[in-house]
This record gives structure tokens, C-alpha cells and sequence, in this order.
């Protein structure tokens, strides 16, 4: 580093101090553990009206559903930006010729990755009652798909299916909402009888949207590691 | 005792995120400092929802706890790490083809790249601007070439 | 009904998300499959801009607030459509009919929907943090539409913009969550009413966390380091976009959480503040560019600076002037960016001057009588601050005339040659054309247009209907209780 940018880091350092001190000044007032918990309160009282025995699953998909639709958008905002950025890649060569991790890991990830599909799949579809749910479930089903790769140094990775699951998944989350908006309700409205609170067949149409949330954010993150793996080529040098 | 503890660890995650955001010279750390910050950011957010002596907001035997931590901070927070994935994702995507385009992640050596390949794309000269008064500039006629879409 | 406004932006989120997998199923040649996608996407916009005309209608007497799925006010989501919101609306939809990229990979299509989608949303939303999502969705879609560019310095440029944006979101969110901790509560109306009593500086650092993170996409000053590197390297068709509105709808956006959040004369002087160090630091590097795309960039930096300084005037003035600058700002500079297009020509070289007159505030045009009444409303409004942005105002103005003039000095002497293309107008041209012929039917018809910004800008700025209009008196009483216990 030249010594002239060198002499210039006072300036960061001083946002970066005059910031420390705004914030530690500020959250010093806030009352910690009391505070103000309004809607919090509002939804606690309505007694889960939607049939959902975790509550952060009712907010997420219930009361907040379009930010969980918009996060859902960002995710395949960013995959598709990732592929768009390393596609132009593309006419290098393709093949991955990265040794792989040995006949001990190979084995031993066949092994694994069938029970880690299932955890994730258990993860996500008892979202509404245990803390989890789809973006936890759906990360641990990305790590089960790409662990293959991983082990064997070679795509196993099928994009078009990949694709069609993202589009898929996306599309019939808003279409569940759409459905509800011929009913006469409103967008993104719960469906189907809220049940008994606490049984597996419960919360309406919150376990349908968590399990497409779950393949939706399974697919996008294994098609962001795919589209990272695919360029990470051994002859490009530093 | 405990509130203090956690406020100051959000919020020094947060501004030692944003410090190294600031300071590094490597755009590896860079990006590393922005999801230092981002941690802090979502600290304070469960802070933000917690209440003492509250059980998570989970229906057990029967009823939801009594005192229960507010539910809204946490869905908030598993939207914001979500987002920021999807970020860090995509600007690792970007800093791979940065490597292969400069090959370098230093800070100096890819800004000084990127000012010069500037300048050639936007037709301006590259010695004789330093030195060429200023008035000279602007050409309505100079300005083709870049943009990929027209 | 008035439910299906959601559709305005759950379609683009579909039609993108359901775009990659139809475009592999296309039989036909690449060109054919282009135009086939191109299509599939402005109809979508297209269907979109129909239901919010049709939703529009009784905007004029009551707003429009919708929720989502179904829940009492603060509790779930809501969409909130003025007459505000509508224009944007509608602005919006129409600069992305206009602007859509032409001949473009099915990722960039998707990629513009999820634009399209999210700035609906920014336009639409009435849920602070459902504002922040999908502000990280433009960001997001940004991102990669600047990285998608042939240029070679495309990948840097886009992280560095990715970095920016990032620094900005997390102080965004840490205001948020400043926000959380003291009212209970997302919903823009209900935090408005109750912040109305209480102490007030909790708000104003929340927001000036939220205006640093918000003011990356309105280019405000100290976050705007990415706006002339990324101008460069884009469409024009790009650039008019995000210049012209999108820049806009977080500008709104900032002014809807200052209006609404934090109505307090402090607030208005940061705002008014970082609008001046904007104007000064646009306008003098634009002054020093050397090529014209930069100089336009940076000079959107500047004129946003006026915008910001605009609004911080008193509130109903000030929502007047700062929306005729935004609307003034939104024709003329997509109007430049256009030009930058392809080879010039003569009549180029006359919209040019259209253009430039009016951003420089030559009467009659329009840009004259927003300049005009900024600077009445400046002097009327006193203070050092203000008396301050007068001076900076002018010698801004100054310095304007001075760039945008010496591009005209230095064509006009060599005009370029008319060669065999003379005759026919591309789609960029037929843009300007089209801007420009907003501009002189605005000249002939300035007291009608500013009759009806009136009527917004004093409909935006009453908080009162936005609280009557989204909390329903029920829900207020309960909040009251809240607040009692």
C-alpha cells in the first residue's frame, strides 16, 4: 500500500469512532427486555388465529407474508445475478478436474446425504411447530445436494431441474396467494381451516407455503454454489 | 449487567464491520467487514424483541406462554439474514470474476484498473486529461461505445 | 376490488419467476425467443398498469389502503395508494414500457422484472421494513443488471455499488430496529400516530440511519460514491431509468418516513444539509468531467441535492416544490440519457437544447417557474441554513449552465455529418422525442399541471388521512389500551 493512502485512513477511522459512539449512545436509552412490544402483544392476544404453534412461523408466513414473498425474490434475484455474472465464463472449459476428497469421504457423504435430506426435509415441514421451518430446512437440503459435488470434484448439479423448482415453487407460492385473492379474500390471505394447534395436519396453508419456501430456498442456494463450483477453475492464477 | 453486554457486542459488530469495510485494502475483507456488520445489525434486532424472564413463542401444553418474546423481531431477522446470503452470494460471484478479469483483489491495484479502463471506454485521454484544462471536456459526439443495449 | 392491488406486484414476481423455465420450452431461434420474452414482460407491466389505472379512480377523495392477507392494520402488511403513489405508480410503469431493454438474455428480462416488481413495492408499501425488503430487491436486481453489462469493468463496479449498498442497508436496519424497540411497531401510519406524543430523539437518530440507508438509491450525499461509475457503463435506457425513477422513489420514500415518522424541524435540516453538501459536490464534479456520461451523472447528483433541499421546506411548500422539481427532473434527465444513445444528429442537437434550457431554468419552459418558486419559497423561509441553500442554489445554477453549454461549445462548431442513417428515428430517439414533447406541452399548459400537483403534493402531505385511512378506528382504541397498560 502506497504511504499516501496510508496517511488518509484517518477519515474512516473517525466515521468509524463517531458512529460507535452514536450507537452505543443511542442504545443506551433503549429499555432492554421492556421494550415497547405492541404488535407483538396484538398477535399474542389473537391466540393463533392462524393454527400455528410457532408464532414466528405465523408472523413469517401469515402476517408478514409479503416480505417473506419479496425475500424470496431477492434470493432468486441474487442467483440469477450470480449466474448472469459467471456465464460469460462459459466457453472456458467446463469439466472440473479437482481431485475430490478421497474413497473415505466419497463413501462417507453417500451416506450422510440421504439422512441429511430427510433432516431438512423434517426441518421444513415442521416449521409451524418447532422453531425451524423452510430457509433453515431449505439450506440443510442445499448442503445435501451439493455435498456430492463437493466429494467427488465433479457437477452433479442438473440446472434445468433446478429452474424449474425455483420458478416452480415461487410461482405456486404466489398462486396460493392469488387463489385466495378469487375467494374474495386478500392476497397472500391463509387458507383452509386453521385446525387443532399443536397436530402436524394444522395451520391451513402455512405448511404448504413453508414447504415451498423450503424447496424454493434449496434450489436457489444449490444453484448459487453450482454456479460458484463451476468457475472455480484450478488454472486461474492470483 | 447482561443488557450492556449484549447491546455493546451488537453494536461493536456492527461498527468493527463497518471499520473494516472502511479500512481493508483487500476486497475479500471488505466484503467480510460487511457481514461482520450485517451480524451486528441483526443482533440488534432480537435485541429489539427480547423480553426478560419470556419463553420463546411456542405453543406448549396447551397454550402459549404467558411471557413470551415478541415473535415480529425474530421473523424480521430471518428475513434480513436471508437477504443478506443472497447478497454475500452475489458479491462473492462478482469478486471470483474480478480475480480472473485483473487478477488481483487488492483495493489500489483494481481501483487504479478500473479508472484507466474508464476513461479508454468513455473516450477520454488518458496522459493528456491530467493536464489538459478542464474546459476541454465533455463531446456529445465522444460518448459511444460503451452500454451493451442500444 | 380493491384487493387485487397486490397483483400490481405479485404479476412481475411471477412472470420473472416463471420466465426462465417457459423460455427453455421455446422452439424457436434465439432472435425470435428475444422478442417473444420482450413481449411476455411489457405485457406484463402492461397488465399491471391497467389495474392501477382502474384502482385509481377514487383515489381523488379517499386513499387507498390495502391489507395484506387479511389482518387489522398493524399487525400485517399494508399497501397505501394516494394520489402520490399513484403518479409514481404510473410513471413508473410507463419509463419501464419505454425503457425496457431491447434484445437482452432472459436473465436480464427477469432481472427487469424483479425491478419493476420491487420498485411497485417501494412505490406501493406502507410497512417500513416491507419498504426495506424491497428496497434490498432493487438493490439486488440492480446489482446484477450492472454486472451483465459487456463492459470490462463491469464486475468491479457492481461490487462496489453492492458494498455501498450494503453499508447502507445495515444502518437502515439498525434504524429500523431503533424504530421497533420504541413504538412496537412497523406500519408508517401507526408509528405516525404514535410517535406524535413522546420525546423525539430516539426518531430522529433512527431516522438519519434510515435516510443514509435509503439515500444510497436517491444518491444522497457521502452514499452516492457509486453514481458516475455506474452511469458509465450502462444503457442509457438504463441510466434514464434508474436517474430518472427510481432515483425518485426512494426520495419519496425518504420523505413519506420524514413526513410520517418524524415531522420535527431537525429532521428537515439534515435532510436540508446533506442536500446542500449534494448540490455542491455534483455540480462542481460535473463541472470537471470529461466525458458527458459522468457529467450527467454527476450532475443528477446535483439537481437531486435541490430536490432534497426542496423538501425540507416547510411541509406543505415543501412537498409542492420538491415533487414539481422531482417531476421536472424526471422528464428532462432521462431525456439526456437518451441522447447519449447512438450516433448524434442535428435534431439530437436541438432536443439537446431543449433539455438543457430547461434544466438550466430558461422561461418559458418549466424548469424556469420550478426554479423560480424554489427560490421565493428559499428567501420567503429565512433562516442562515436556507439562506445558505439560496446562494448554492444560484451558483449552482450557474455552474449548470456553464457544462451543459460548453457540451453544446465544443459539438456545435464540427455538427456531425448527416450520413445515409438520417432519416431513420431509432426507439432511443422516439424517447427523447416523446420527453421532449412532455416538456413543451407542459410549457403551454403550466397553470392546469400545477393546479393538480397541488392537489397531491397537499394530499401526500396529510398525515391525519393517512392514519384515518390505515388504522382502523378499532385497532386505534386497542392501541390506545396499550399504550394505558
Amino acid at each position: 500500500m502506497s504511504r499516501s493512502s496510508r496517511s488518509m485512513e484517518w477519515t474512516p477511522l473517525l466515521f468509524s469512532g463517531g458512529l460507535a459512539f452514536f450507537l452505543f449512545a443511542l442504545f443506551a436509552v433503549i429499555p432492554f427486555g421492556d421494550t415497547a412490544m405492541k404488535v407483538g402483544t396484538m398477535i399474542h392476544q389473537q391466540g393463533g388465529e392462524l393454527g400455528a404453534a410457532n408464532l414466528v412461523t405465523a408472523v413469517v408466513l401469515g402476517y408478514r407474508g409479503l416480505d417473506t414473498l419479496g425475500e424470496l425474490a431477492i434470493l432468486f434475484a441474487a442467483a440469477t445475478s450470480a449466474g448472469l455474472v459467471l456465464s460469460n465464463t462459459r466457453q472456458r472449459t467446463r469439466s472440473i478436474k479437482n481431485k475430490g476428497l478421497g474413497e473415505l469421504f466419497e463413501s462417507a457423504i453417500s451416506l450422510l446425504m440421504p439422512l441429511l435430506l430427510l433432516v431438512g426435509v423434517y426441518i421444513v415441514l415442521h416449521g409451524h411447530l418447532t422453531p425451524g421451518g423452510g430457509f433453515q430446512g431449505g439450506v440443510v437440503i442445499a448442503v445435501a445436494l451439493f455435498l456430492p459435488t463437493l466429494a467427488r470434484g465433479e457437477m452433479v448439479i442438473n440446472h434445468h431441474l433446478i429452474q424449474w423448482i425455483e420458478g416452480g415453487a415461487g410461482a405456486l407460492f404466489i398462486l396460493i396467494g392469488v387463489a385466495a385473492l378469487i375467494q374474495g379474500a386478500a392476497f397472500l390471505q391463509p387458507l383452509m381451516a386453521a385446525g387443532e394447534v399443536g397436530r402436524f395436519l394444522s395451520a391451513g396453508t402455512l405448511p404448504v407455503l413453508y414447504l415451498l419456501v423450503g424447496l424454493k430456498v434449496g434450489a436457489e442456494l444449490a444453484a448459487l454454489l453450482g454456479h460458484l463450483v463451476e468457475d472455480d477453475e484450478p488454472g486461474v492464477q492470483q | 449487567m447482561l443488557a450492556a453486554i449484549l447491546y455493546v457486542g451488537a453494536v461493536s459488530l456492527l461498527v468493527i464491520g463497518l471499520a473494516g469495510m472502511l479500512l481493508s485494502s483487500h476486497l475479500f475483507r471488505m466484503l467480510l467487514g460487511l457481514v461482520i456488520a450485517e451480524a451486528g445489525a441483526n443482533l440488534l434486532l432480537v435485541l429489539a424483541g427480547y423480553r426478560w424472564e419470556s419463553a420463546a413463542p411456542i405453543w406448549e401444553s396447551g397454550a402459549y406462554p404467558q411471557l413470551m418474546v415478541d415473535p415480529v423481531p425474530q421473523a424480521m431477522v430471518l428475513t434480513a439474514i436471508v437477504i443478506g446470503v443472497g447478497i454475500q452470494a452475489l458479491a462473492i460471484a462478482l469478486l471470483v470474476r474480478i480475480r480472473q478479469q485483473t487478477g488481483s483483489l487488492q483495493r489500489d491495484i483494481v481501483r487504479e484498473q478500473l479508472e484507466q479502463d474508464l476513461d479508454l471506454e468513455l473516450g477520454v485521454k488518458l496522459p493528456s486529461s491530467m493536464h489538459a484544462p478542464s474546459g476541454e471536456g465533455p463531446l456529445l459526439s465522444g460518448t459511444r461505445g460503451a452500454g451493451n443495449e442500444q | 376490488m380493491s384487493n387485487s392491488l397486490a397483483l400490481v406486484i405479485a404479476l412481475p414476481l411471477l412472470a420473472a419467476f416463471l420466465l426462465q423455465p417457459l423460455a427453455q420450452q421455446l422452439g424457436v431461434g434465439r432472435e425470435q425467443r428475444s422478442v417473444a420474452i420482450q413481449l411476455y414482460a411489457q405485457l406484463t407491466i402492461a397488465v399491471t398498469l391497467w389495474i392501477t389505472l382502474m384502482l385509481g379512480n377514487g383515489v381523488e377523495q379517499q386513499p387507498l389502503s390495502v391489507m395484506m392477507g387479511g389482518f387489522s392494520a398493524p399487525m400485517g402488511i399494508n399497501l397505501y395508494l394516494d394520489r402520490l403513489s399513484l403518479l409514481l405508480l404510473v410513471a413508473t410503469q410507463l419509463a419501464l414500457l419505454l425503457l425496457w431493454p431491447a434484445d437482452a438474455t432472459p436473465r436480464i428480462h427477469a432481472l427487469m422484472l424483479l425491478l419493476s416488481a420491487s420498485s411497485m413495492g417501494l412505490a406501493l408499501s406502507g410497512d417500513l421494513f416491507n419498504l426495506y425488503v424491497f428496497y434490498e430487491l432493487l438493490a439486488v436486481a440492480t446489482f446484477g443488471l450492472v454486472a451483465a453489462n459487456s463492459s470490462r469493468s463491469a464486475p468491479l463496479i457492481s461490487f462496489r455499488y453492492l458494498l455501498i449498498s450494503g453499508l447502507g442497508s445495515v444502518l437502515a436496519l439498525s434504524g429500523i430496529a431503533l424504530i421497533y424497540s420504541h413504538t412496537g411497531s412497523l406500519n408508517l401510519a401507526d408509528i405516525s400516530a404514535t410517535l406524535q406524543h413522546g420525546d423525539a430523539e430516539l426518531p430522529l437518530a433512527a431516522f438519519i440511519l434510515i435516510l443514509l440507508g435509503i439515500g444510497v438509491k436517491a444518491e444522497l450525499f457521502a452514499v452516492n460514491g457509486w453514481v458516475p461509475e455506474v452511469y458509465a457503463i450502462i444503457s442509457p435506457r438504463l441510466s434514464a431509468l434508474l436517474a430518472g425513477v427510481v432515483s425518485k422513489l426512494a426520495v419519496v420514500v425518504i420523505v413519506r418516513v420524514l413526513l410520517m415518522l418524524f415531522p420535527h424541524p431537525e429532521a428537515a435540516q439534515v435532510l436540508l444539509v446533506l442536500g446542500i453538501l449534494g448540490v455542491i459536490s455534483g455540480e462542481l464534479a460535473a463541472w470537471r468531467a470529461q466525458d458527458l456520461r459522468r457529467m450527467l451523472a454527476y450532475s443528477s447528483i446535483g439537481q437531486l441535492g435541490m430536490i432534497f433541499i426542496a423538501f425540507s421546506l416547510s411541509l406543505e411548500f415543501g412537498m409542492l416544490m420538491g415533487l414539481l422539481l422531482s417531476l421536472h427532473h424526471m422528464v428532462v434527465k432521462p431525456g439526456l440519457f437518451m441522447l447519449t444513445a447512438g450516433k448524434s444528429k442535428r435534431w439530437h442537437m436541438a432536443l439537446f437544447v431543449l433539455f438543457a434550457l430547461s434544466l438550466v431554468g430558461v422561461p418559458p419552459l418549466p424548469g424556469f417557474w420550478v426554479k423560480l418558486s424554489l427560490l421565493t419559497g428559499l428567501v420567503e423561509a429565512g433562516g442562515a441554513l436556507n439562506q445558505l441553500a439560496l446562494i448554492v442554489f444560484l451558483g449552482a445554477t450557474v455552474i449548470e449552465a456553464s457544462y451543459l453549454f460548453r457540451v453544446l461549445q465544443n459539438t456545435l462548431p464540427n455538427p456531425p455529418a448527416v450520413d445515409e442513417g438520417h432519416l431513420t428515428v431509432g426507439w432511443n430517439g422516439l424517447v427523447g422525442v416523446l420527453l421532449g414533447g412532455v416538456l413543451v406541452v407542459t410549457t403551454l399548459s403550466v397553470d392546469p399541471v400545477l393546479e393538480q400537483l397541488k392537489q397531491i403534493s397537499s394530499q401526500a402531505g396529510d398525515r391525519n388521512l393517512l392514519i384515518s385511512s390505515v388504522v382502523t378506528p378499532s385497532a386505534e382504541q386497542q392501541m390506545v389500551v396499550e399504550r394505558d397498560k
